[in-house]
């Protein structure tokens, strides 16, 4: 998540702990990765793991992220845990907020290249 | 009947620009500045953008989604109402979002202009209740891919 946004309000705890664990989530980019790979079919955490250059390890710490946002939901059968997108993860509302705080971010970028410019007076 | 259900959510952006609070201020005050950060992009065509700056005043922008959008062809519109404005300090605005003819969400925007040794830090408080009307399954089939996408775009950055 950028350092410059934070959230520091207490409303609807439960859901707004969702939202920041979802950005949180998704503020990375190897998770990003794993999710949109996801969102094609479900995979194995081995799997998962191949195409990217990092340890089972560090892939298991990423699911582990992306499961308690509600992201990702994974199971284990016998010795092969398979991990699948939670397509609950982000219900419609949540989407829009997330879509809002975006749009408001792009606002305050073309805001700051307004403000680049020389001040005409 | 269709189930109506309401999420509040606040969130929280904060920016610091090399600029003084008054010219920040001025890029809200002043529309045809406003407009040009305002309004512009977001893949849509924009149709209305009339605004009255002050106590009391209301502004209104009107666009047109995008072919790239999950609901390509439908007005998405934005009523405002200044509810509270201290030049180069503050400005407090309610305002609503609107698809087609369906209410999306009703929030509380807070605007705050804090001077600095190097310009201003912006700090924008957003507290709004969303409706999540008939539109969530469509949402959630359209939404994703692009929210991804939007989102990458917007953490990526440093």
């Amino acid at each position: 998540m950028s350092g410059r946004a934070r959230s520091r309000h207490q409303a609807a705890p439960s859901r707004r702990v969702n939202i920041d664990r979802v950005f949180h989530a998704l503020g990375d980019p190897t998770r990003r990765a794993i999710v949109e790979r996801l969102s094609e079919r479900p995979l194995s955490v081995s799997s998962l793991a191949q195409p990217l250059a990092i340890t089972l390890a560090a892939v298991v710490q990423h699911l582990q992220i992306l499961e308690l946002s509600g992201l990702v939901h994974s199971e284990k059968v016998g010795r092969v845990r398979t991990c699948r997108i939670e397509a609950a993860g982000l219900s419609a509302a949540e989407q829009w907020i997330s879509e809002r705080r975006a749009i408001w971010e792009r606002r305050f970028d073309r805001l700051g290249d307004l403000l680049a410019e020389p001040d005409e007076k | 009947m269709e189930e109506r259900t309401v999420t509040h959510g606040t969130f929280v952006i904060e920016r610091s620009y090399a600029v003084a609070p008054e010219r920040v201020f001025a890029a809200f005050a002043d529309p045809a500045k406003k407009r040009r950060w305002f309004a512009g992009g977001e893949g849509s065509e924009m149709e209305e953008f009339e605004m009255d700056f002050r106590v009391g005043g209301s502004e209104r922008t009107m666009r047109r989604m995008g072919p790239q959008t999950p609901f390509p062809g439908v007005a998405l519109t934005n009523d405002s109402y200044y509810e509270d404005i201290v030049p180069n300090r503050r400005v407090v605005f309610a305002y609503t979002m609107s698809l087609g003819d369906r209410r999306v969400s009703a929030s509380m925007a807070t605007v705050e202009f804090v001077r600095t040794e190097k310009g201003t830090d912006l700090i924008f408080t957003d507290q709004g209740a969303y409706f999540e009307a008939g539109d969530g399954p469509k949402m959630r089939e359209g939404g994703w891919s692009k929210l991804l996408e939007g989102l990458a775009k917007e953490l990526a950055r440093p």
